[in-house]
């Protein structure tokens, strides 16, 4: 994807072997913008999760795992990832399950439109529903999934800032050993998650809020249809008038999406404020470390963070039954 | 690599492929059935020029592997005039000159004709918001919003 | 003003274009769609370091994989420029089909054929390069230092050897008049440096080529290009071939803004591999391939203006400095045009340009809609709101005290192609596009506070119609048409000019439909290639309507005096009594004598007859050199709002108002003003192809998102848009048209620039003005720093 620049992941691929076939074959670093898809594999469409995890163990570190295949199949198609199976969860339908009745719970090949579109997302999940709605172009939505743009570790990934300030786990399978951790610990660095070879992302659970919580994401990019410059994406708890907890988490501003702990104390147990926000916004300038690239500089990026969480708090706390900060 | 022999339905015609796993919807549709309306602009995603629906979700056949829609019903541009006769979207695009070099025209009528599936009376904002990733360089992309727009009346 | 007699059945009307159907049905044919029998698939080998000689290409592997491979050991030594337009005297060619020396990153060093595109694939991997990797330049500061590694030693200026000193491909002064003189004699003085960015085309279509051997040792080529003639001249002189052997096919083009003025450097690759292999062979670059291929000249301007206290121009002064990249298109026209189009905007009784252009080790630059003009508009309109500040005089009241107008000298491409001005729509322009904004009541610059700050700006500008004038110039500029009436009275029309998507071909049909006297249905528009058509140059220079149209109605005119005669012979009346005139009921033109109406024919049925009666075809054949080359004004207005904490730009409203003479296509000029504001504003606020500097190699990584090109969300809302066109006729244009297409564009960076000053008391003199800097000069602004240099 547009966010898996070789810069972005340490120019290496999201994962998966590399393999010559040819020996006379040069690996190419420039002009792999191919009308086809080059790169030779073998595509297996299991039609259950057991399925795809038998294959996974059968070609151990030769597989990678596809859902919608626009981040995998760009990487394919510019050779930064070279593989030799290819296991398509796309005909898996019970991951494609979008279900709302207590915590939410997303399938690992729901779509970023099916999550978008979700009324009880756009009501109770606001952060997640406009990150979902906030990606570049409808087609990639329709095609994209939630699952794919965590497992594919882009720091800039949107769904990420946002499930990380709505307190997401992610549930781990390998058919034989099934795991679940909470969303911040998943992300390694560019590219890398504690998915362990084998391993599949089998759905995300996000707890259900409470009336008092209020959520926002915020992003920017160059034009609209872009990949994020900073993204931030703030969960705020209310108590009266007072701050009960709050969640805040940012992408493209350091190598993972990442939670600012930092800075959600803060303003726990008062009553929010433009002076007190502004500290939270410092504090997260303090915590982050951006760098600067064909998209943004650091010292911008440092910037708008500030700005964007502070704009993301009050949507999230007028969201969450506060009135208007002064 | 192994092709594989997979069936689908494009414009309505019943197809019979073998397809490597390598093949992209894209590659087959031009050069197998001759579908070239469908265009290579980026192929990376990034243009929106290569705009199919497969089941009716607007895709982009650059990144779908052929061998995946089996079993799918696949519409081209080709495809959206039945029996000569111009969808009313595409006499829209014409009457509002939504249409200079044309290279984009295909995806931008497709994702149009989806976005109004799905929202028959749409909003400039809608339209905007489903029609986001479609790059075009010429018209500057008013005369489009207004041929989807005046079509929904 | 219209003549009041010109009453108009084709022109004006809105019609569905002629390609349109094909179009939105998916059938029009594009270079890249077409498919021969037989065909190979090409693939370019494209050097990975921006400086570096070759040593030695390997290409045992990929023969070996059945490949036909093509080095510069296979090609003819000869130097060429790719772009054809400058008299010989003035053409500089320093490239070969395939390097010998890797000049920047994605210069073509090999190529390979092979019957599928997958095999083609496979045959490039396994090419083997050896490469002497040199200094990278990319800096074209750095570049003209003693010392630094020469790019090129010496290139070829017509038919002498140059030699490059200092990677200075070219130097050019011109002067008029005395300009101390003019400074000293100056209420107000200003000076700023202003920056344009290297932005890319980002035409949808990427560049292709299919070349198919004939029997005859010809070949026949499909390619992408906006001059068929000049692709056919070029392949001719480097492959020794006589130009009857070459036929070269005008193909639907998927948008261009310059980038196919030149032959697209995969042209004679395709060829070569054709003529050494004997294959028919299509040749199609990626998009990351095409991000390397071309860029618009980036420049560096200085400049100095003075003015009176009475707010008139003394004197100019203008340093340009433009990084070409790796090989000379047209700098030398570029030098010359920046000039020109600045000694247009205003009259300057004395200036003086001094511009230069050096090759650095990144992709060459080239002519982008508007040719030099958005960048020397930029810095113009820019440093005339400072000035107009400075005197405390309304910015609009000091551009029409100062604006080169009817009866002065317009420069349509440089000082050698200069014409007098016989059309003039600009206080129309100006006067309505403040009524449409609300002028009068736009902020105080600087004056607001708060986030969201609101400003009004404007700028104008021009392009010209084509590069005629009185004196042959540098430039070479005619057309050529060849129109038949058919035996049913039906018209072909042969014209070798390119449409890019602006309706030309229509307007052309139009024209002649409207001379004729025929419904503008009744014309066809011809396939057209080398073998069939007249010579035209290409379509550039917004030349289009008025150039190449020029040369149909004049060939339109003769066709119809042949018809008048026949007429006269048929209904024994004086020619000079006839008059042709479109008859809706008979869906054709007939013929008829005004005081004896019964005496009457179609145009079919006196077609007919001449068949039958074997008395010939009616035909004509014409060239025309336009002597005039009118300038198409344009005026933008836009307001914008200012998230000062984001940095972020929305636009709120633009007007946008344009002199194109008669309108011929309407709705199509409108769309070519909605599309100029879009490619405007990415010029403005986000497009950038930037460079890695140490590397020469593109950021973007062949990412088009990367190059930012604007997308639905940029543009404005339906209502905030506001399109008009000034009531105006220029006499030298077919039916009182000029030209449109590049003039919508060029005025736009500037106006935003304004809309931001009004905002927010800054000047912003680097393009494009990101979210980035506007927060960084916020910040600088509140300490004081940037400030207007006054001298
Ligand atoms: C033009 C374009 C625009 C884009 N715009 C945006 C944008 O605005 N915002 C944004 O965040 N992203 C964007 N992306 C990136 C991409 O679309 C998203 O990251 C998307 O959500 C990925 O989902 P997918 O299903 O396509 O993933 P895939 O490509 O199928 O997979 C991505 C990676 O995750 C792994 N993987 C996928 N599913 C699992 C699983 N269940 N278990 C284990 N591993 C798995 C794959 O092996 C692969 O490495 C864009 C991409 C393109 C091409
Ligand atoms: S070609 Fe598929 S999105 Fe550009
Ligand atoms: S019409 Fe040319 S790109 Fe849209």
């Amino acid at each position: 994807m547009i966010g898996q620049h070789p810069a972005d992941l340490g120019g290496h691929g999201g994962g998966g072997p590399t393999e010559h076939a040819n020996p006379t074959e040069t690996q190419m670093e420039d002009f792999t913008n191919t009308h086809i898809l080059v790169g030779e594999f073998e595509l297996i469409e299991p039609h259950t999760l057991a399925q795809a995890s038998e294959s996974l163990r059968t070609h151990a570190g030769e597989a990678v795992i596809m859902a919608g295949g626009t981040d995998l199949l760009v990487g394919m198609k510019m050779e930064h990832i070279r593989t030799k199976y290819v296991i398509s969860l796309g005909r898996i339908s019970a991951l494609k399950r979008v279900d709302t009745n207590s915590d939410l719970v997303i399938g690992a090949t729901a779509s970023i439109r099916d999550v978008a579109h979700n009324s009880v997302v756009r009501q109770q999940y606001c952060a997640l529903a406009e990150a979902c709605q906030s990606f570049s172009t409808m087609q990639i939505m329709v095609m994209g999934t939630v699952g794919g743009n965590l497992c594919n570790a882009s720091p800039a990934a949107d769904t990420a800032p946002a499930l990380l300030a709505l307190d997401a786990s992610v549930h781990l399978t390998s058919g034989v050993r099934e795991r679940e951790i909470a969303l911040s610990e998943f992300f390694t660095g560019p590219g890398g998650t504690v998915l362990s070879d084998g391993e599949v992302l089998e759905h995300i659970s996000v707890p259900a809020p409470s009336l008092s919580t209020g959520s926002a994401f915020l992003k920017m990019g160059r034009v609209a249809a872009d990949i994020s410059k900073v993204s931030v994406a703030v969960t705020v708890v209310r108590s009266e008038d007072r701050v009960r907890q709050c969640r805040i988490a940012l992408g493209a501003v350091a190598s993972t999406p990442r939670r600012i702990v930092a800075a959600e104390s803060e303003l726990l147990g008062e009553k929010p404020t433009i002076s007190g926000i502004s500290k939270v916004s410092q504090l997260v300038q303090q915590a982050i470390e951006p760098i600067t690239d064909v998209r943004s500089t650091a010292a911008y990026r440092r910037h708008l963070a500030g700005v964007l969480v502070g704009d993301a708090f009050r949507q999230a706390w007028l969201r969450a039954g506060g009135g208007e900060i002064t | 690599m192994t092709a594989r022999t997979i069936n689908l339905n494009v414009n309505g015609e019943h197809k019979e492929w073998s397809v490597a796993e390598n093949d992209l919807l894209l590659t087959e549709l031009r050069e197998r059935e001759g579908l070239t309306g469908a265009k290579y602009g980026c192929g990376i995603g990034e243009c929106g020029a290569c705009t199919v629906l497969v089941d009716g979700q607007p895709s982009l056949s650059c990144l779908v592997l052929a061998q995946s829609v089996d079993g799918c019903d696949v519409l081209t541009i080709e495809g959206l005039a039945r029996g000569g006769e111009l969808d009313p979207l595409q006499i829209a695009f014409l009457d509002q000159a939504a249409v200079q070099c044309g290279f984009c025209t295909p995806g931008m009528v497709l994702m149009g004709r989806a976005l109004l599936n799905e929202i028959p009376d749409p909003t400039e904002k809608d339209v905007r918001e489903f029609l986001k990733g479609n790059l075009c360089r010429c018209t500057g992309y008013s005369s489009i919003v207004r041929a989807i727009l005046t079509h929904r009346r | 003003m219209v003549p009041e007699q010109q009453q108009l059945h084709s022109i004006g009307q809105a019609t569905w274009r002629r390609d349109g159907q094909a179009k939105v049905t998916g059938a029009e044919e594009y270079v890249s769609d077409i498919t021969l029998p037989r065909m190979w698939h090409a693939r370019v080998l494209r050097s990975p370091y921006a400086h570096a000689r070759i040593v030695h290409v390997d290409t045992s592997y990929a023969e070996a994989l059945g490949a036909v491979c093509l080095t510069h050991a296979d090609i003819p030594k000869i130097r060429y420029n790719e772009r054809i337009v400058s008299t010989p005297p003035h053409l500089y060619r320093d490239r070969y089909v395939l390097a010998d020396k890797a000049r920047h990153v994605g210069e073509a060093i090999a190529a390979v054929a092979a019957p599928t595109e997958a095999a083609a694939e496979q045959a490039l991997r396994a090419l083997r390069v050896e490469y002497e990797v040199l200094e990278t330049i990319t800096d074209p500061e750095v570049a003209m230092w003693d010392g630094t590694e020469p790019i090129y030693t010496n290139v070829q200026l017509g038919d002498q050897e140059l030699s490059i000193e200092h990677n200075i491909a070219v130097q050019r002064t011109i002067e008029l008049g005395d300009i101390e003189h003019g400074f000293a004699n100056s209420a107000v003085i200003l000076e700023r440096e202003f920056a344009t960015s290297r932005i890319y085309h980002a035409q949808m279509e990427t560049k292709g080529v299919v070349c198919r051997p004939e029997s005859d040792g010809g070949i026949t080529v499909w390619p992408t290009a906006q001059s068929i003639h000049n692709v056919r001249q070029l392949l001719g002189e480097i492959y020794s071939l006589p130009l009857h052997k070459i036929n070269v096919k005008r193909v639907p083009i998927g948008g261009t803004f310059g980038s196919s003025i030149q032959m697209n450097s995969v042209i004679p690759i395709c060829v070569g591999l054709t003529l050494k292999s004997g294959k028919t062979i299509k040749l199609v670059t990626t998009r990351e391939e095409d991000m390397y291929d071309h860029v618009r000249y980036p420049s560096r301007i200085r400049l100095k203006l003075g003015a009176t206290k009475d707010g008139l121009l003394t004197a100019g002064h203008m340093h340009a400095l433009s990084d070409i990249g790796a090989h000379n298109t047209q700098a030398f026209a570029f030098l010359s045009v920046l000039s020109g189009w600045w000694a247009s905007l205003y009259k300057l009784p004395a200036m003086k340009f001094e511009g230069k252009a050096v090759y650095t080790n990144k992709t060459p630059s080239c002519a982008m809609q508007g040719f030099g003009n958005p960048q020397a508009t930029f810095a113009v309109e820019s440093l005339m709101d400072d000035l107009a500040d400075a005197l405390g005089i309304d910015p609009v009241e000091f551009r029409l005290r100062n604006y080169v107008g009817l009866g002065g000298t317009f420069w349509g491409q440089g000082p050698s192609v200069q014409s007098i001005v016989l059309s003039d729509g600009v206080p129309e322009l100006l006067e309505k596009g403040m009524e449409k904004i609300g002028w009068p009541g736009r902020p105080v610059s600087g004056s607001q506070t708060g986030r969201y700050r609101r400003g009004i700006g404007m700028a104008r500008g021009f392009h010209t119609s084509g590069a005629g004038a009185p004196k042959p110039g540098e430039v070479i500029d005619y057309s050529g048409a060849f129109i038949k009436v058919n035996e049913d009275g039906t018209v072909d029309v042969v014209h070798a000019l390119m449409d890019h998507g602006g309706g030309t071909l229509d307007a052309i049909a139009k024209i002649v439909a409207e001379e004729l006297g025929i419904p503008s249905d009744r014309i066809g528009i011809s396939p057209a290639d080398t073998l069939t058509t007249v010579y035209d140059v290409v379509t550039h220079a917004t030349r289009g309507v008025y150039a190449g149209g020029g040369a149909a109605h004049k060939a339109a005119r003769k066709v119809k005096a042949i018809l008048l005669d026949y007429a006269s012979r048929v209904l024994g009346i004086e020619t000079n009594a006839l008059v042709i005139e479109p008859d809706e009921t008979l869906g054709q033109g007939v013929i008829y004598c005004p005081s004896f109406p019964e005496r009457r024919i179609t145009v079919g049925a006196l077609a007919k007859l001449c068949q039958t009666n074997s008395w010939g075809s009616i035909a004509a054949v014409e060239s025309l050199r336009q002597v005039n080359c009118p300038p198409a004004y344009v005026a933008y207005f836009v307001e914008v709002e200012v998230d000062t904490e984001t940095g972020s730009v929305r636009t709120v409203r633009a007007v946008i108002g344009s002199d194109c003479g008669t309108v011929v296509n309407p709705d199509l000029a409108v769309g070519q003003l909605e599309g100029g504001l879009s490619k405007g504003l990415g010029y403005a606020l986000v497009e950038d192809n930037s460079w890695e500097q140490e590397s020469g190699r593109l950021l973007s990584k062949g990412f088009w998102v990367d190059g930012k090109t604007p997308a639905m969300s940029e543009s404005p809302l339906l209502e905030d848009i506001d399109t008009f066109f000034a009531d105006s006729y220029e006499p030298s244009g077919p039916f009182g048209a000029k030209g449109i297409g590049e003039a919508a564009t060029n005025p736009c960076a500037a106006a935003y620039g304004n809309a931001l000053y009004n905002a927010l008391g800054i000047r912003f003199t680097e393009l494009p003005i990101t979210p980035e800097r506007i927060v960084a000069s916020m910040v600088a602004a509140e300490s004081g720093a940037t400030k207007a240099v006054l001298v």
